[in-house]
């Protein structure tokens, strides 16, 4: 038998091999374009989380940690840097001032850079550590002592020269309600100060970055040696705003991906289809000259992973540099630095191109087989139908496992699997009944444009085709845009860049004018401190529970509050919000669910020395981004004011009003005031990365849905042109045929646009509420659209597809 | 015609089909109810009969591209009614040719690759492209061997279709209505072609065929009516 090779180049010969090709190596571009992609603004967006965390695990303990830590994590080959924070006084001349110490190693930090300027006014640009003998200082300390850069202060025994001021410390934002200003220090520095003895209360942090790998072994043997005070906090456990964000883009690019690969799936079965058409007789004369099944069978999978493995090669290769010039103009765009793509998607997209061959082409393979040598001799060659039992074997765990190699998520996958059989169902369905409805109408009088859509079987195959692709385009589109729209609400340009805390009860009138004679709106909140001690009755430690963050909520003291107004940034999940007479607690969601409590418990808190007990009447949900106070634990309006408290706020500054804070700390000298914009700057850096993940993913996608559409047409090529060649031979000229083509998918593609922007009705408020946490919305615009977009897409591209039909010579019928 | 040089040996060969009707019901519809038939080697036989008359069914269950319903059937000694699909498939391989009405060469491959098939598929060794070409010189087309058989006319691939069937040099020949498809000149063509190749190759041949001038240069001569085969005296 001729080499495989030989048999490859003459197998090529055949149109639906290179549309083959073709499908394969456009869905392996996908996946790998996306795959590389995703990956990249994913590691980006990690890489902006562990900046946050200060590393990729940190370490922490209230005791100086052992040595053999260090060591660990040098033979792992991690790298380290080390951190001694501690609240402490410094002073300038008479005046002493509180301060948050964060004394660090030489190498601080490990991710992100620190930035500093030399005066006040002075915007802030990448800085060295401070030298030793020097501190570098937030501007508030320098707004509270008062004092100039350059002043020399003493803290313990030492004596430092304020030399810069720190405008942004890359790991700041763990720390979110650091109550003094922070200075920070060389570590070196610290003995000599004298401040820390064995009695002091410090945090010593040691942080950590490496490979992935590494980063789970020192995690592991961390853990397995941890003393009760120390612990280990990882991305996954890191800033709560910074996770949900990751959470909600991850989630929209993996469904996006899969997708496409779903999408790209409908046009291998369609091309698959139409290549057994082809190759019917050409089995069925193999089989004569006495060619065992078998044979038939291997020389053909031969063929066909060897396609498949080409157009996943070159699909990968051609997805990296298309991914390469995605992120360059979209990095011109917005300024984000992202970090080199790993290999993986290249793996990914060749295995994907290979499970796609095998699951997709299969089945029609094996029916292929199955032709009779006996219908060479009869008169019209019958293609072999496909067998339910063998689709079902073969094309659904093929789409799922495709899908769970996307999404990598059991669940995701369950579900948008189901949803996508429940949805051909339906569209199935609603597409049979439509036709068949529009067949009926078009032996009426007035109708009988309609007769061309009565090519029931390959009608009815088109409009699911195109529904599938425009139900996922219209999908994706809607949830993009409610997402992005959402993340941008969610940080708005006067976004709270402020927190004030420690305000006393008794400045809340003298505050609240302040503030408005200022123009500057904010909702003060009282802030009450206390330890959870009972659900329904029953005592509660830290010991009943496993979970490491339990256990730390409940060593903590709750910051409990009571207000009347509903929070803007909130959503209500169950129960009722207070009104004027009633009493109990509004709790968060996520905190419910680790502690284990929820609607109806009763819960006891111990404050100031004094039980304080309610019934828990509402549960929400709380958008930590949102740089309001949130609470996990809030009382009735007033129910709490007789308890010690003090009051919370944030507010937007804008940057032409510095005065401001220093003004209002020499009024009421309680008052610490937080700068927030660092963290906002990050949360805002962060959305815009996840913002543009999704605008790529989501031309990727678009071009996957458009080529499906492309080779759905090209599958009916062959067919279209017989027609067309018949009806010429019937003596139709080329205008009525244009007519004609355009008619067919103008009504095909809105028939089919209807259905799928109905669908998308439906799937959107599903998906947007399950997993993204959008509210419900009914738009009938979306049918609408989607039928006019369909029918002008389908239409356009149909046209564009079949336009040099139009050149064929009916002599074209003589030859076959 | 002694025992072991008779190629075919068919005895009370039936085949009955059911037949698909309107209203979902079907029917069982009898297209040969008893064919007997030996056929030795190096001779050739030609069967006609009206249109539905059930010659391509004989031609195919002759092949071994079917099964019959009852009777038995002996290929080359093997009684193929035993056989599976396979096993009869490879009891054709390398030793049966085919030629069509409609020729049924494969579109994407050219003039000469179509020749080169069966030899690749029974797996022949040496020099299959000089044996190809040689085909096809032999059927006056080896100026055509690289072009793709869709640009060639009717007869030009017909003669491609008997240079693929006579290539491997097969002991059994069947033809369904080799000239069928063409115009009464070409077809004598093709014709006189095919007659030469089997008188060269020693072939044993079964021809289906409407034309009765050809159907009288066959050793012998059947007409299939009422599904049984009738003894045609050559005029
Ligand atoms: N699988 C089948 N199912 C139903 N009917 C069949 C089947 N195979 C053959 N027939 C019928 O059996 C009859 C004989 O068919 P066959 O093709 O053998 O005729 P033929 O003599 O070759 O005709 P022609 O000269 O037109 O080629 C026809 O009526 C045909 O419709
Ligand atoms: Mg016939």
């Amino acid at each position: 038998m001729a080499s495989y090779w030989q048999q490859w180049v003459r197998r090529w010969r055949l149109s639906e091999m290179r549309l083959l090709f073709l499908a394969l190596w456009i869905s392996a571009l996908a996946v790998a374009a996306v795959g590389f992609f995703t990956d990249r603004v994913e590691s980006a967006m990690e890489r902006q989380a562990s900046q946050v965390l200060g590393g990729d695990l940190v370490l922490s303990s209230s005791r100086p940690l052992p040595d053999e830590y260090r060591q660990l994590a040098t033979r792992l080959g991690a790298k380290m840097a080390e951190v001694v924070s501690f609240r402490s006084m410094l002073s300038v001349g008479e005046t002493a001032q509180l301060v948050q110490v964060k004394a660090v190693s030489t190498n601080y930090p490990l991710i992100g850079e620190l930035q500093a300027a030399n005066n006040l006014t002075a915007a802030g640009v990448k800085a060295q550590l401070p030298a030793s003998g020097e501190l570098g200082a937030e501007p508030r300390l320098f707004h509270a002592l008062p004092a100039p850069v350059g002043a020399t202060v003493k803290l313990g025994r030492s004596e430092f020269i304020l030399s810069s001021v720190v405008t942004k410390d890359p790991a700041q934002g763990v720390n979110f309600f650091q109550l003094a200003p922070q200075v920070m220090m060389p570590l070196a520095d610290l003995p000599a100060t004298g401040l820390l003895s064995p009695a002091s209360r410090a945090e010593f942090s040691l942080l950590f970055t490496g490979s992935e790998r590494v980063i789970r072994e020192l995690k592991a043997s961390l853990q397995a040696k941890l003393a009760p005070t120390e612990r280990v906090r990882t991305l996954q456990e890191g800033a709560q705003n910074v996770q949900q964000a990751l959470q909600r883009a991850g989630r929209f690019l993996g469904l996006a991906a899969l997708l496409s690969v779903v999408l790209a799936g409908a046009a291998i079965v369609l091309t698959a289809a139409s290549l057994v058409r082809h190759e019917t007789a050409a089995v069925a004369v193999l089989k004569a000259f006495g060619l065992a099944r078998r044979r038939i069978l291997v020389d053909y999978l031969g063929n066909l992973w060897f396609l498949a493995l080409v157009a996943g090669i070159l699909g990968a290769l051609v997805g990296f540099f298309l991914q390469t010039l995605l992120a360059h103009w979209l990095v011109q765009v917005v300024a984000i630095e992202l970090p080199p793509a790993s290999w993986t998607s290249a793996w990914v997209s060749i295995v994907t191109a290979l499970v796609m061959v095998t699951g997709f082409a299969l089945p029609a393979l094996l029916r292929l087989l199955d032709t009779s040598p006996m219908q060479i001799l009869q008169g019209s060659l019958q293609a072999p139908t496909a067998l339910v039992g063998v689709f079902m074997l073969s094309i659904l765990p093929a789409i799922f496992l495709l899908m769970w190699i996307q999404a990598r998520e059991l669940s995701l996958t369950l579900w948008v699997f189901l949803g996508l059989l429940v949805a051909v169902v339906l569209f199935w369905w609603l597409a049979k009944l439509s036709l068949n409805g529009m067949a009926r109408l078009s032996t009426r009088q007035g109708w009988q444009g309609l007769a061309l859509l009565r090519h029931g079987r390959r009608s009815l195959l088109l409009v699911v085709v195109f529904a599938m692709g425009l139900f996922t385009l219209l999908l994706l589109t809607a949830l993009r845009t409610d997402l992005i729209g959402r993340w941008q609400a969610s940080v708005p340009a006067d976004a709270p860049n402020y927190f004030l805390i420690n305000i006393q009860a008794t400045d809340q009138a003298n505050l609240e004018n302040f503030l408005k004679q200022q123009n500057i709106q904010a909702n003060l909140y009282p802030m009450i401190r206390g330890r959870l001690v009972e659900i329904n009755g029953q005592p509660v430690t830290a010991d009943d529970y496993p979970k490491p963050e339990a256990k730390r909520m409940l060593e903590r003291e709750f910051n409990l509050s009571s207000f009347a107004v509903f929070p803007e940034s909130n959503t209500l999940l169950a129960g009722q919000w207070f009104d004027a007479n009633t009493q109990g607690f509004s709790i968060e969601k996520g905190i419910g669910e680790t502690l284990g409590f929820n609607l109806g418990d009763r819960l006891s808190f111990d404050i100031a020395g004094q039980r304080f007990t309610e019934t828990i009447t509402s549960v929400r949900e709380v958008r930590w981004d949102s740089m309001q106070p949130n609470f996990f634990v809030v009382a009735a309006p007033g129910s709490l004011l007789d308890k010690p408290y003090t009051l919370i706020t944030s507010l937007h500054l804008a940057p032409n009003q510095p005065e401001l804070i220093p003004t209002m700390i020499r009024q009421f000298p309680s008052i610490t005031a937080i700068d927030t914009s660092a963290v906002l700057g990050q949360v805002r850096s962060l959305v815009e990365q996840a913002t543009l993940a999704v605008q790529g993913v989501f031309a990727f996608t678009l071009v996957t849905g458009l080529l499906v559409l492309w080779s759905a047409l090209q599958a009916q090529k062959p067919e279209r042109q017989r027609e067309i060649a018949v009806l010429k031979s019937l003596g139709a000229n080329s205008r009525s045929l244009r007519r004609r083509i355009w008619l067919e998918f103008l009504w095909l593609g809105g028939l089919a646009g209807g259905l799928a922007g109905l669908l998308t009705l439906l799937a959107a408020n599903l998906l947007g509420f399950y997993l993204f946490d959008l509210g419900l919305s009914l738009n009938p615009w979306l049918v609408i659209l989607g039928a006019l977009a369909g029918a002008g897409l389908v239409a356009t591209a149909a046209w564009l597809n079949l336009r040099s039909l139009l050149q064929v010579v009916p002599m074209v019928l003589l030859k076959t | 015609m002694s025992e072991n040089n008779r190629v075919i040996v068919a005895s009370g060969l039936q085949k009955q089909v059911i037949a698909p009707a309107a209203n979902n019901a079907s029917e069982i519809l009898s297209i040969l109810t008893e064919i007997n038939l030996q056929v030795a080697a190096g001779v050739s036989v030609a069967i006609t009969g009206a249109s539905g008359s059930g010659k391509s069914t004989l031609l195919g269950l002759l092949a071994g591209l079917d099964v019959p319903t009852a009777g038995s059937l002996q290929l080359f000694g093997q009684e193929l009614t035993q056989l599976s699909e396979d096993q009869r498939a490879a009891l054709r391989l390398g030793k049966v040719g085919f030629v069509f009405q409609s020729f049924h060469l494969l579109e994407h491959l050219t003039a000469v690759e179509n020749v080169l098939l069966p030899l690749e598929l029974a797996q022949v060794k040496g020099d299959l492209k000089q044996r190809a070409l040689t085909a096809l010189d032999q059927v006056g087309l080896a100026a055509r061997a690289q072009q793709f058989v869709t640009k060639l006319s009717g007869g030009e691939q017909q003669r491609v279709a008997l240079a693929r069937a006579f290539v491997t040099q097969p002991e059994l020949l069947f033809a369904d209505e080799p000239t069928g498809n063409l115009d009464r000149h070409t077809g004598q063509e093709v014709a006189a072609l095919l007659f030469r190749l089997q008188h060269d190759y020693q072939t044993t041949l079964i021809l289906v065929t409407h034309d009765e001038s050809l159907a009288a240069q066959c050793n012998h001569w059947y007409r299939l009516a009422d599904g049984r085969l009738h003894r045609q005296e050559s005029v």
